[in-house]
C-alpha cells in the first residue's frame, strides 16, 4: 500500500487577514463603558479572520494528523481503542451539555443519574466499595489516591512516619511524579528476572515508613503479576496501602479485578479502558475507587441516591476536600457510561479477551525477528527490544509511521533497551494486525542508513528537537 | 469460544483451543465469578436510554443567571464542527511529531492566542481546569522562589481554596488571607502591604474578583509586592476589554477557559489556561509546543522541554500532569479565530453592559434596599438583600430560573454582605429574561 499524509504549507492563523465575519448580537460602543481608562485594554493583537478561513485553516491542520479513526494506534499503556460514534451522539445532546454546575440537584437529575450509575458500574468492575468521579485525568486520579493515603495516615496519627511510596522501576512516570507531588519520598525497586515485582526487593524496601506501594497489574511489560496475593499481604502487614494504576485495566477487565487482588485504591482511565476519545491529548477522566475503610476520605461531592432521587453527597467524614473545580469531566463520564451500557457485562469481558488475543497474536508474529524479553504470556500489551536487530527503536518507529500506521510507545519501560511497547487493543482486525506486523518485520531488514531517511511520506521529516529546546520559540511572532 | 472467524484463526495460530488459556497466569482465587451489570444493548437502545435520562434534567426550559466561573456564552457552530472532526477528536498526544503536525501547529497557535490575550510571554498547551491551574500556579511560584507564604484574597471561593489546598499537600507552604473591602468590593492594598514579607512567595489576585467586581486595586499590587511573585486569576473573556495581567505586572496567569468556545458541560471538560513570564518556563508544568525545523530545514512543531515532565523526570518532574485538555485548547483557538479581537471586545463590552443593567434593576428591588457594593461588576452581579437568601436559588428554580446563588454557599460571607446572592449576565442575557427575573424577585421577601 502506498501512503501519503495530507501536506499543506499551512501559514499561521496569525497571518490571515480576511476580516472577521462573526456577528455578536447587541450594539454596545466604547462610550457605554464607564470604567477608568487605566483599566481599559489599549490593543489586542489577534488576527481578524473570516469564519470560512478559520474553518478551512483548522480543517487543513486536522488532516495533517493521524487518529484512531484512521487505523491502528498501538501506543502501549494508552489503550487507543475505537471511540464509538453513539457516544459522540449522546455527548452532543444539548440537554446534557447545556447544564451549569451550580444548578440545584433537583434540576439536574439526569446528570446525577448518569454519574451515579457510572459510580456503580466502576465499583462492580473493580470490586471496590466507593468511587469518586471528580479527578480529571489518570495522573490526577493517582494524585487523588495519594491525597487519600496522606489523609488516612494523618487520621491514624502516622503521617509523620509514613513518608515513603514504593514504585517498581517499570512504573508509568506519573506514579513517582504523583507520589512526589503529594509530598512522599519515592523508593524505586527493581523488577525480577521474569519482569514481575521482585519480592525480595519489595521486602527489603518495605518498612514502617512505607505509606503505599503503587503498581499496575498487568504491568507495563504486559505481564500479569501473579504474586499479587503475596504482594498485597506484605504491603498490608506493614500497615501500608496498595495502589492500583488503572492504565492497564484493559488487560483484565471482567476477568479479575483490583478489589479481588487486594488493592485498596484504584484509578480508572476512562479515555483508555472505556473508549472515550483522547482529543489529541485530552480531556480524559480519572475516577478513583476505594475499599470501604477509605470511603470517608473521598473528595466531595460524590453522587448519592435516596429512593428515586439523586443528590450531591458531602458526607465523607475525613474528605480530602476537592481535587478539581466541579464534579468531574461530565461529558467524558457520559461517554464512558454509554460505552459500558452498550457493551454490558458480556461485551466488556469479550473485549478484554479479544484485546489479549490480539496482543499475543502480534507477539507471536513479531518474535520471529525481535527479542521479546521476560515472560511469554502477555495481556494488553507487549514490549519488544529492537537491540538484537541492530536497529534503533526510534528508526523503526519512523519507518512505521511512514507506512501509515502509528508507532508504539518507544523507550518505555525504561528497563528494556530500545523498547517498543505495543498495545493493539481489541478494536483492530486480524487483517490490520497482519499488515502492521508485516511492516514491522520488514523494518528489521531495512539497512540502518535507509531507515534513518524515514519518514518521507509525512508533512515533515525528522524534527530538530535540540533546536526546539534551545531556541524556545513557543509562540508565533510576526516576520521581521 | 468466539463466533468471529478471524478470532478463531488467531486462536488456531496461537495453538489454543480455549481462549481462557490466555489468562492461565491469573490464579483461580482472583477470577471474577460474575459481573453484575446488565448485558449489552444495541446502539438504538443506548441512545433511547440516554435520551430518557437527559429528559430528567429540567434545565432545558430554564432561564440561566448562573456563572461564577462557568458561563453560558455563545459557542460558534464552527467550534463544535472543528473539534468534532475525528482527526482531532480521536488522536492521542502528538508523540510522533511528523504525523501530528496539525495538532502541534494548532496548539502552538493556542499558546500564541493565550500569550497575547493575557499579555504574557509564554503559555503551555493546556491544563485541566481553572482551579487546578491556579493550584499548579501556586506550586510553580513556590518552585521558583522556595518561599513559604502565599497571599490570597479572603473572598476566594471555598471550592477554589480546597483545590489549592489539595495542590499544596506535602509542601511547606502557608496560605495567608488578605482583606477585601466590604463597601467597594476592592482588595485592601494596605492589608496586603502589611502581610508582604521576605517569606512571601506569591500574591494571588483575581480579576474580576470573587465578588464579580472589576477591581481597580489589582492594578496597584505590583507596586507593593516587593520581589514576591504576582499570580493573576482572570476571566479570559473580560480581557477583550480589560487591561491584560501582563500589563499590571503578573508573573503567572491562571484562568478557566470554558468561556472561550466550550459549552457549560456541567463543569467539565473545561480548560485550564496557564501563561507566564519566559524566565519561568523551565519551572512550569505541562506540555509546551515549540517551533523548530525538520532535517531539510522546513518549519516543524514538536513537544519541547519534555525534560520537565513526568515521563522523563519521574519524581523530579515539575508536575505529574500527562493527559491535558488539548481538544478544548483547540476549541478556544477556533473560538478566538472566529470572533477575533473586535468580536471578543464586543462580547466583553456587552457582558459588562448587561451586568450593569442587571445590577441596576435588581438593586432597585425593595428586598435589595440596602447599599450595594460600589465596585462595578463584569459579569457576576452580587446583590445584597435585606433578608435571608439561603433559599433564594430554590425559590427561583421553582419559577423556571437558575440563579441567585447565595454568597455563603460559595465563600465566607462577611457581616456586611451576609445576605447576598449572585446573578450573572453574559452576551446571551436577554432584556425580557432580566425583566422576568425582576418581576419574580418582586415577590421575594
Amino acid at each position: 500500500m502506498s501512503y501519503h499524509e495530507a501536506t499543506y504549507d499551512e501559514p499561521s492563523i496569525f497571518t490571515f487577514r480576511s476580516g472577521t465575519t462573526y456577528k455578536v448580537p447587541g450594539s454596545v460602543t466604547d462610550s457605554d463603558i464607564d470604567l477608568p481608562q487605566e483599566l481599559i485594554r489599549k490593543h489586542l493583537d489577534l488576527p481578524e479572520v473570516s469564519e470560512y478561513d478559520v474553518v478551512r485553516h483548522y480543517t487543513r491542520l486536522s488532516q495533517m494528523n493521524y487518529s484512531v479513526d484512521l487505523g491502528i494506534y498501538p501506543l502501549g499503556s494508552c489503550t487507543m481503542k475505537f471511540n464509538p460514534k453513539y457516544a459522540d451522539k449522546i455527548a452532543g445532546m444539548e440537554q446534557f451539555y447545556d447544564v451549569h454546575p451550580l444548578q440545584l440537584a433537583s434540576t439536574v437529575q439526569g446528570q446525577l443519574r448518569i454519574m451515579y450509575e457510572l459510580q456503580e458500574f466502576l465499583k462492580e468492575l473493580s470490586d471496590m466499595d466507593a468511587v469518586t468521579l471528580q479527578p480529571l485525568a489518570g495522573a490526577q486520579g493517582e494524585y487523588t489516591g495519594m491525597l487519600i493515603v496522606r489523609k488516612y495516615f494523618e487520621v491514624k496519627g502516622e503521617l509523620n512516619s509514613r513518608t515513603e511510596v514504593i514504585v517498581p522501576d517499570s512504573a508509568h512516570g506519573t506514579n513517582p511524579a504523583s507520589a512526589a507531588m503529594a509530598g512522599f519520598n519515592v523508593v524505586e525497586i527493581p523488577s525480577a528476572e521474569d519482569g514481575t515485582v521482585d519480592l525480595e526487593a519489595l521486602k527489603a524496601a518495605i518498612s514502617e515508613h512505607t505509606a503505599a506501594f503503587m503498581i499496575t497489574n498487568p504491568n507495563t511489560l504486559g505481564i500479569f503479576e501473579d504474586h499479587i496475593g503475596e504482594i498485597a499481604r506484605l504491603v498490608h502487614e506493614a500497615g501500608a496501602l496498595l495502589y492500583y494504576d488503572g492504565a492497564n485495566f484493559n488487560g483484565i477487565l471482567g476477568i479479575t479485578s483490583p478489589g479481588l487482588m487486594g488493592f485498596d485504591i484504584v484509578h480508572f482511565n476512562l479515555h483508555k479502558t472505556f473508549a472515550t476519545p483522547h482529543g489529541s491529548g485530552g480531556p480524559g477522566a480519572g475516577p478513583v475507587g476505594v475499599k470501604a475503610n477509605l470511603a470517608e476520605f473521598l473528595p466531595v461531592p460524590i453522587i448519592g441516591k435516596d429512593g428515586d432521587k439523586y443528590f450531591l453527597d458531602y458526607s465523607p467524614k475525613h474528605t480530602v476536600g476537592k481535587v478539581s473545580s466541579y464534579m468531574g469531566s461530565f461529558m467524558v463520564l457520559l461517554r464512558a457510561w454509554a460505552y459500558i451500557r452498550f457493551h454490558g457485562s458480556d461485551g466488556l469481558r469479550r473485549n478484554t479477551i479479544n484485546a489479549v488475543m490480539n496482543t499475543n497474536y502480534l507477539k507471536k508474529k513479531l518474535e520471529n525477528k525481535f527479542k521479546i524479553p521476560y515472560k511469554s504470556l502477555k495481556k494488553h500489551e507487549l514490549v519488544l527490544s529492537t537491540e538484537n536487530t541492530g536497529k534503533k527503536a526510534l528508526d523503526i518507529a519512523k519507518y512505521l509511521i511512514d507506512n501509515g500506521v502509528h508507532a508504539p510507545t518507544i523507550y518505555f519501560p525504561l528497563i528494556v533497551h530500545e523498547a517498543m511497547m505495543i498495545e493493539p487493543t481489541e478494536t483492530v482486525s486480524r487483517m490490520d494486525l497482519d499488515r502492521f506486523a508485516e511492516i514491522f518485520l520488514e523494518s528489521a531488514d531495512v539497512p540502518e542508513e535507509e531507515l534513518k531517511k524515514h519518514p518521507v511520506n509525512l508533512p515533515i521529516g525528522r524534527p530538530d528537537d535540540v533546536k526546539a529546546a534551545r531556541d524556545l520559540k513557543v509562540r508565533w511572532f510576526p516576520e521581521k | 469460544m468466539q463466533s468471529n472467524l478471524e478470532k478463531q484463526e488467531i486462536a488456531k495460530f496461537l495453538n489454543i483451543s480455549d481462549e481462557m488459556a490466555l489468562f492461565s497466569d491469573i490464579p483461580a482465587q482472583y477470577r471474577k465469578k460474575e459481573i453484575r451489570i446488565q448485558e449489552g444493548v444495541s446502539e438504538y437502545e443506548v441512545l433511547e436510554q440516554a435520551r430518557r435520562i437527559a429528559s430528567l434534567n429540567s434545565s432545558a426550559g430554564m432561564v440561566n443567571f448562573l456563572g461564577n466561573g462557568i458561563y453560558k456564552r455563545i459557542v460558534p457552530a464552527s467550534v463544535d464542527s472543528i473539534i468534532g472532526r475525528s482527526e482531532f477528536l480521536t488522536a492521542y498526544t502528538p508523540y510522533q511529531a511528523e504525523m501530528s503536525q496539525g495538532v502541534l501547529q494548532s496548539l502552538f497557535e493556542y499558546q500564541t492566542f493565550m500569550s497575547e490575550l493575557t499579555g504574557m510571554d509564554a503559555s503551555n498547551s493546556s491544563m485541566y481546569d481553572g482551579f487546578t491551574t491556579l493550584g499548579e500556579a501556586v506550586r510553580m511560584a513556590h518552585r521558583i522562589n522556595e518561599r513559604r507564604d502565599i497571599l490570597i484574597p479572603e473572598n476566594m471561593f471555598d471550592d477554589k481554596l480546597k483545590v489549592i489546598n489539595s495542590y499544596l499537600s506535602g509542601l511547606s507552604v502557608r496560605l495567608l488571607t488578605y482583606r477585601v473591602d466590604q463597601v467597594t468590593g476592592f482588595i485592601d492594598l494596605n492589608d496586603i502591604q502589611s502581610k508582604v514579607s521576605k517569606d512571601t512567595s506569591a500574591i494571588v489576585v483575581e480579576m474580576p474578583n470573587s465578588y464579580g467586581i472589576i477591581d481597580e486595586n489589582v492594578l496597584k499590587v505590583s507596586q507593593i509586592k516587593g520581589d514576591a511573585l504576582l499570580i493573576a486569576y482572570v476571566d479570559p473573556v473580560s480581557l477583550g476589554m480589560l487591561l491584560p495581567p501582563g500589563d499590571y505586572g503578573a508573573d503567572i496567569v491562571a484562568a478557566e477557559g470554558q468561556q472561550l468556545g466550550i459549552h457549560m458541560n456541567y463543569g467539565g471538560p473545561g480548560l485550564g489556561i496557564l501563561t507566564f513570564r519566559k524566565d519561568y518556563i523551565r519551572k512550569s508544568p505541562g506540555r509546551i509546543i515549540g517551533e523548530t525545523v525538520d532535517n531539510k530545514g522546513k518549519k516543524a512543531y514538536v513537544m519541547t522541554l519534555q525534560t520537565r515532565e513526568q515521563h522523563i523526570r519521574r519524581e523530579k518532574a515539575t508536575s505529574n500532569i500527562c493527559t491535558n485538555q488539548a481538544l478544548m485548547a483547540i476549541a478556544s483557538a477556533v473560538y478566538l479565530g472566529v470572533v477575533g479581537p473586535t468580536g471578543l471586545k464586543k462580547i466583553a463590552q456587552t457582558t459588562y453592559v448587561n451586568s450593569r443593567k442587571l445590577k441596576n434593576k435588581l438593586s432597585s428591588l425593595k428586598a435589595a434596599g440596602v447599599p450595594q457594593l460600589t465596585g462595578k461588576p463584569f459579569s457576576d452581579v452580587l446583590i445584597k438583600f435585606r433578608t435571608d437568601v439561603s433559599q433564594l436559588q430554590e425559590f427561583l428554580a421553582e419559577k423556571g430560573i437558575n440563579g441567585g446563588v447565595p454568597l455563603q454557599k460559595l465563600a465566607a460571607a462577611p457581616i456586611l454582605i451576609r445576605n447576598s446572592a449572585f446573578f450573572t449576565a453574559t452576551e446571551t442575557t436577554q432584556e425580557n429574561e432580566t425583566d422576568q427575573l425582576v418581576s419574580i424577585m418582586e415577590v421575594f421577601r
